[in-house]
């Protein structure tokens, strides 16, 4: 009797132990580990903090679209939309500037359910891609954008925020998920607030301007966009990223885009700074310089004579002597 | 025997669910009116939050303070009474004259804070100034300052001896020489020409970032978010008129960065010692400039929480290129209202920066009426420097 009851305490007592062992586990920093190792939970709710990277064509387009010659395209011999060849100014960087295909991440039809003039305004927008896509100019890329965008962000999971950290233009959001103030103005990264729904990150975004976009084929939106984001670990490396998005203003009903998010596992991974203000500058200020370095521009208008000298050694037959 | 085992497992029975009532409790969203706890809820000292400095200190001890660590009560009254006085750029100079900002930036954008209780934000020396600068160090300040001086020197501002021409002498034949020449190093301050973007000083073409960083201006006006994981922590720098920038301190112990990747805020790696966050900060790009410090600028950082309103920071600033010692600055740090969330927390600049390109633009507008004869030249004109008042704290 006596026995089978401290066998069973035993078993409870054990079971209680690990319990307790775990919880301790998941508050003790891992020494000598990087952060985005970590598998802990943070007051019971899952961590999603470490360095994290999208890996689609989303940031191409959200829609499916097959693979292109170059992000700037001009007609060909033949007439065809499908027969265009690399225009200047991508022209000299072969392969490097061609579009990668994708099957998208819309959810259901696949369609983006524009208004009718949203819609011509879309058109327009991917027609002077290279006049009118924020990211070109480095401006800040706004939400859903920023998570997508070929760099890596680190999100920094405490208990009343969620921060996270993002490579391009050294930008940054605050998911609130105690009570905070509305912001004054209207902003380009919006307002997160966030909530735990049982393992599920859920924010609210809002206070959004009109001028970010949500890709590079023109998708846009205007100040009444609000996004609801769930951030759902579908394992220690990858969480799903879903988001439900709605702007009356510009689309007939709201609709979704889901894609994974995946982990950047490199035991060294940190985040590198990318001051891309620093790099446009002559994109977006050379026509203003004394002696330009670009030589043919007319008001803002950029004309590059596409100069591709190639080195003696480097020509494609001497490859093969 | 066996009593004794399942005894001594009841005790830890017992720590595991103590351990389970200690963050349940902590779950519990803090009410405002209670005291946050200086340990993150899973151990680590808690840093975080909004914080700001409150008050006006000066950099260097002035020598009038020579002896005296602290300003008294009386001075510190004396300082913030004259200071209110000051008019600042609300003071407008003639109408219509080219010293008038005709209240482009109101004395709202250089609003002065309280006197602090620190004679000099230096501790270390002990006398409160910055130590002497090595030779090549001076000679280089020379040269840029020399440089920085010719260009101004054709303008009103020297003329009438504003503190804008500071160390220089008016001459009426402008520094054509100079006119093209760059300077002897990659620019990061204002000159009076605007050739190329890159005349510009770095506040001015949106690239504002860098450690240490003391807050804008008098002193203030700037503020960080510290947000922490478990061995992990983020800081947010709002800086200057909503620019900003992020700075992830990395925790894992692993060395510095390869020495030829080099960043504008450096590579900063952190470990706790007791309750403070040591942070050591090297790879520190060309283009950075901290008073003459670039590439070489190293800095030890430590942030300690010493209450709950209040964070102790204090970084020891090490460049033997330029400095011919270390020296250390400290700053405390009052916490902010989460709610009222008073941070501008995304760095919108260049988004908006009509005025970068417009002082381009005016330039070359400027070249072409020299070169037909129709305008002065540009180098007998200001565009450089602006019309700060004289703050007597910080003399």
């Amino acid at each position: 009797m006596l026995d089978r009851r401290s066998g069973s305490m035993i078993t409870v007592a054990i079971a209680a132990a690990a319990f307790g062992a775990l919880i301790a586990a998941s508050i003790t920093p891992t020494i000598g580990q990087a952060p985005a190792a970590s598998t802990a939970r943070i007051e019971g709710r899952p961590n999603l903090s470490g360095i994290w990277q999208a890996n689609n064509e989303a940031n191409w387009d959200l829609q499916a679209h097959a693979a292109r010659p170059a992000a700037v395209t001009q007609q060909g011999i033949y007439p065809y939309d499908y027969a265009r060849v690399p225009a200047a100014p991508v022209l000299a960087l072969g392969a490097a500037g061609a579009v990668p295909g994708s099957l998208g991440v819309v959810q259901g039809d696949g369609q983006i359910p524009y208004k009718p003039e949203a819609l011509s305004i879309k058109k327009e927008n991917a027609e002077r891609w290279i006049d009118r896509d924020p990211e070109l100019k480095c401006y800040l890329p706004g939400i859903p954008r920023a998570m997508y965008l070929p760099h890596p962000f680190e999100i920094t999971q405490s208990t009343n925020k969620v921060h996270i950290a993002y490579s391009f233009s050294n930008t940054a959001r605050t998911i609130h998920l105690d009570k905070v103030d509305d912001p004054p103005d209207d902003t380009w990264m919006g307002h997160s607030v966030g909530r735990w729904e049982g393992d599920a990150l859920v924010v609210d975004v809002t206070h959004f301007n009109d001028r970010t976009w949500f890709d590079r084929a023109g998708n846009h939106h205007s100040d009444a966009l609000h996004l609801v984001e769930r951030f759902s670990l579908m394992s220690p490396d990858i969480i799903q990223y879903d988001v439900t998005i709605e702007d009356p203003k510009v689309f007939t009903r709201p609709w979704r885009i889901a894609m994974p998010i995946y982990r950047r596992v490199e035991p060294n991974m940190q985040l590198l700074e990318f001051r891309c203000n620093e790099f446009v500058e002559e994109f977006m200020y050379g026509n203003l310089r004394k002696q330009p370095l670009v030589k043919h521009w007319e008001g803002d208008t950029m004309t590059i004579d596409v100069t591709r000298k190639v080195p003696p050694g480097d020509s494609f037959y001497e490859w093969y002597r | 025997m066996l009593d004794r085992r399942s005894c001594s497992l009841a005790v830890l029975v017992a720590a595991g669910g103590a351990f389970v009532l200690v963050l349940a409790t902590q779950t519990t969203a803090q009410s405002p009116a209670q005291v946050p706890a200086l340990k993150t809820p899973w151990g680590e000292p808690d840093l975080q939050g909004i914080w700001t400095v409150e008050y006006d200190t000066p950099l260097q001890r002035s020598p009038r303070f020579a002896n005296q660590e602290f300003f008294t009560e009386a001075q510190r009254a004396e300082f913030d009474r004259q200071r209110s006085q000051i008019r600042g750029r609300d003071e407008r100079a003639e109408r219509g004259s080219e010293t008038d900002v005709a209240g482009a930036y109101n004395d709202v954008f250089g609003a002065m804070k309280r006197t602090g209780k620190r004679t000099s934000a230096v501790i270390d020396p002990p006398d409160g100034r910055i130590p002497p600068l090595t030779p090549a160090a001076q000679k280089m300040a020379a040269e840029d300052r020399a440089f920085r001086l010719a260009l101004m020197r054709a303008t009103q501002t020297c003329k009438q001896q504003l503190p804008g021409c500071a160390g220089g002498k008016y001459d009426p034949q402008p520094a054509v020489e100079l006119r093209d020449v760059l300077p002897s190093h990659y620019n990061v301050a204002r000159m009076n020409r605007h050739n190329d973007p890159e005349d510009g000083a770095l506040a001015d073409r949106c690239l504002t970032i860098g450690l240490p960083e003391f807050g804008a201006g008098n002193g203030g006006g700037s503020f960080r978010r510290i947000v922490q994981t478990p061995g992990g922590i983020a800081i947010y720098y709002d800086v200057g008129q909503g620019q900003g920038w992020q700075r992830n301190i990395v925790m894992n112990g692993s060395p510095h960065l390869p020495a030829h990747i080099r960043q504008w805020f450096g590579d900063s790696r952190g470990h706790w010692d007791g309750n403070t966050l040591v942070v050591d900060v090297t790879n520190f790009s060309a283009k950075s400039d901290y008073r003459g410090s670039r590439e070489n600028l190293h800095l030890l950082e430590r942030w300690t929480r010493t209450s709950p309103t209040t964070l102790e920071y204090i970084v020891t600033i090490e460049d033997p290129t330029v400095w011919t010692r270390p020296w250390t600055v400290t700053q405390e740090f009052t916490r902010q209202s989460e709610q009222e969330n008073r941070i501008y927390y995304e760095p919108r600049c260049i988004e908006g920066n009509i005025g970068y390109p417009t002082v381009l633009k005016a330039a070359r507008q400027e070249d072409r009426e020299l070169a037909e004869g129709r305008g002065p030249d540009p180098l007998t004109k200001d565009n450089a420097s602006g019309g700060a008042a004289v703050d007597p704290l910080m003399q």
